[in-house]
């Protein structure tokens, strides 16, 4: 199962433009036309850019070999952050008229 | 500890001074600078914070009545705060010359504290002074026509987050100074903190133009989320130079780690 | 990669099984541990930008779309692609480090200042192009989000091409090649990469 390291810095790079190009994708292509407010896009977008950052944390700055604190205190980062921006998206959304 | 035996060959010792008269401390003069500091800060927390409500900053968008207002309802606050501030403000140079200090320490070029002095004199006092005399002579009379009032504090306000500005190059300053250097006078996590907080000072910048919204000078990203990352910064500084003026050892080497105190 | 883990660790060689040396490695940080005091404390001060501009647009939500309409997806996808391009070949920079093959890092911290200068002439030429539409940072709420998060981003790049350009140095002069200062230059690279993903996606893409 051993992956030379240069070959998994590939495959990282390969699979952040993959659904870098998914998100885009997402940001074009749907019902409603391009520009109306839409949850699922805006979650979904969301989402995809916490998976790149953890991926990009993971693998290229290498805190998958790091010690615990370290691990956890980027998961800590990346999971707050991402509640707050979900919670101000959701919480504010019925309040806003278009 | 044979005192006799080693008074005339041992070096300084790395840790506490030997427990002679408290003059004979060849670090008093760093520790009443640190002191110094830590009275600074206080009174400045008291004279912007409490007294003249000066900080959190009011509102940048506020009209002619509404500046009167603030200026009658913090009144003595703003005169006797900024009295005091008036009277301890040379205060602000011991913090900087302890920083200086740090950076004579340390195995760069003296360039740096130098650099470092020159800057915090030309425009960190006056900066804040400038917000202190705008404010303090538009509460000095009240009966001022308002137009004049609003002057004094754009005037005050804009010279206050506009020498944040001042931080940025200090900070670069320092925090490159502790990056290069390699006698572990401060951890270079530290130097880090000080590139860090040059960078998010860049946000005071936008003040000039926005009066409302979070990049005018009340805004929750150039005032707020800026001051929580002064302050952490402030926090580190200070007890990191306490931390160095224990290590010192007037030598020019590595600055040794600091030893655990002795048994009581 | 023996050598390399139990010397980053302090230790000498040899006699090191290779469960040991997974569990060893289990717990190195790259390059200078306190570069993550940085790292973190930019994270949490762009998150914090990122909550104030979500809050905002949720207040106006219409003039956001409306304004969003105005920027180029397709430049935004080209930027993000740009920067993690970069972070790769800084990662390949810090492996050939490692590896000792010194030509080929350098060779690799060139491409990543290349693309790291692609992308700020992009920014460049994106911003120039907006202010000739007369779209400026006080046209209007999102403009001024616009401006200022790639603005703070861009400032964050300039400083990477200084450490960047550390790296240089050091991979230049057999006498330097410190693995720690290229290393530490890599994690602040990575840095200005992850932030931006971020602000593609909440000022390019979400709707």
């Amino acid at each position: 199962m051993a992956i030379s390291a240069s070959a998994r810095s590939v495959l990282t790079w390969f699979g952040l433009c993959a659904i870098t190009l998914i998100s885009w994708w997402l940001g074009t292509h749907h019902e409603q036309g391009s520009f109306a407010p839409n949850a699922a896009v805006t979650l979904s977008v969301i989402g995809i850019a916490a998976i790149k950052v953890r991926v990009i944390f993971r693998e290229f700055m290498e805190v998958r070999n790091a010690p615990a604190l370290l691990r956890h205190l980027t998961d800590a980062w990346l999971g707050l952050s991402v509640a707050a921006l979900v919670a101000a998206y959701l919480i504010t959304r019925p309040l806003a008229g278009t | 500890m044979n005192t006799a035996a080693t008074q005339t060959l041992a070096p300084m010792p790395a840790s506490a001074p030997a427990r002679g008269k408290r003059r004979d401390d060849p670090k008093l003069e760093l520790w009443i600078a640190w002191w110094v500091t830590i009275a600074f800060y206080n009174i400045f927390t008291i004279a912007f914070f409490i007294l003249s409500r000066t900080q959190p900053p009011p509102k940048a968008w506020w009209h002619l009545p509404r500046i009167v207002q603030w200026f009658d309802d913090n009144h003595f606050g703003i005169l006797f705060g900024f009295a005091m501030m008036f009277l301890i403000v040379g205060f602000s140079i011991a913090a900087n010359a302890l920083i200086a200090q740090s950076m004579r320490r340390m195995s760069v070029s003296p360039m740096f504290a130098y650099s470092y002095l020159i800057i915090y004199s030309l425009a960190g006092v006056p900066g804040m002074l400038l917000t202190c005399i705008a404010l303090t002579v538009g509460a000095m009379r009240p009966d001022r026509d308002p137009k004049l009032l609003s002057l004094l504090y754009d005037m005050g306000f804009l010279s206050f987050s506009g020498t944040m500005g001042i931080f940025l190059i200090g900070s670069l300053v320092w925090g490159i100074a502790i990056v290069l250097d390699n006698n572990r006078v401060l951890p270079k996590w530290f130097g880090y903190m000080n590139l860090s907080n040059a960078l998010t000072e860049v946000v005071v910048a936008p003040c000039v133009i926005f009066k409302a919204g979070p990049l005018a000078w009340d805004g929750s990203i150039a005032y707020y989320i800026n001051m929580v990352i002064f302050g952490i910064y402030t926090g580190a500084f200070i007890m990191l130079l306490r931390n160095m003026i224990m290590r010192e050892d007037f030598g020019s080497g590595v600055l040794p780690v600091l030893e655990k105190p002795p048994r009581r | 990669m023996t050598n390399v883990v139990s010397a980053g660790l302090g230790r000498s060689s040899g006699g090191l099984n290779s469960k040991a040396e997974t569990e060893l490695r289990a717990s190195v940080i790259p390059g200078q541990p306190d570069i993550w005091v940085l790292v973190l404390l930019e994270a949490f001060t762009f998150s914090s930008y990122f909550v104030v501009y979500m809050i905002y647009r949720m207040r106006n939500p219409g003039l956001y779309l409306h304004s969003q309409a105005q920027l180029s997806l397709q430049l935004g996808v080209v930027n993000t692609i740009v920067l993690l391009t970069s972070s790769w070949s800084m990662a390949r920079c810090v492996q050939s480090a490692r590896a000792g093959d010194y030509g080929i890092a350098l060779r690799d911290v060139s491409l990543t200042i290349l693309l790291g200068l692609v992308f700020t002439v992009s920014k460049l030429f994106e911003w120039v192009t907006k202010t000739q539409a007369g779209l400026t940072f006080t046209s209007n709420e999102f403009f001024m989000f616009y401006y200022f998060l790639t603005g703070m981003h861009l400032l964050h790049v300039l400083m990477g091409f200084v450490f960047l350009g550390v790296v240089v140095y050091q991979l230049s002069s057999p006498a330097r090649r410190s693995q720690e200062v290229i290393e530490t230059g890599a994690t602040y690279w990575h840095m200005i990469d992850f932030l931006w993903v971020i602000i593609f996606a909440l000022l390019y893409v979400m709707r």
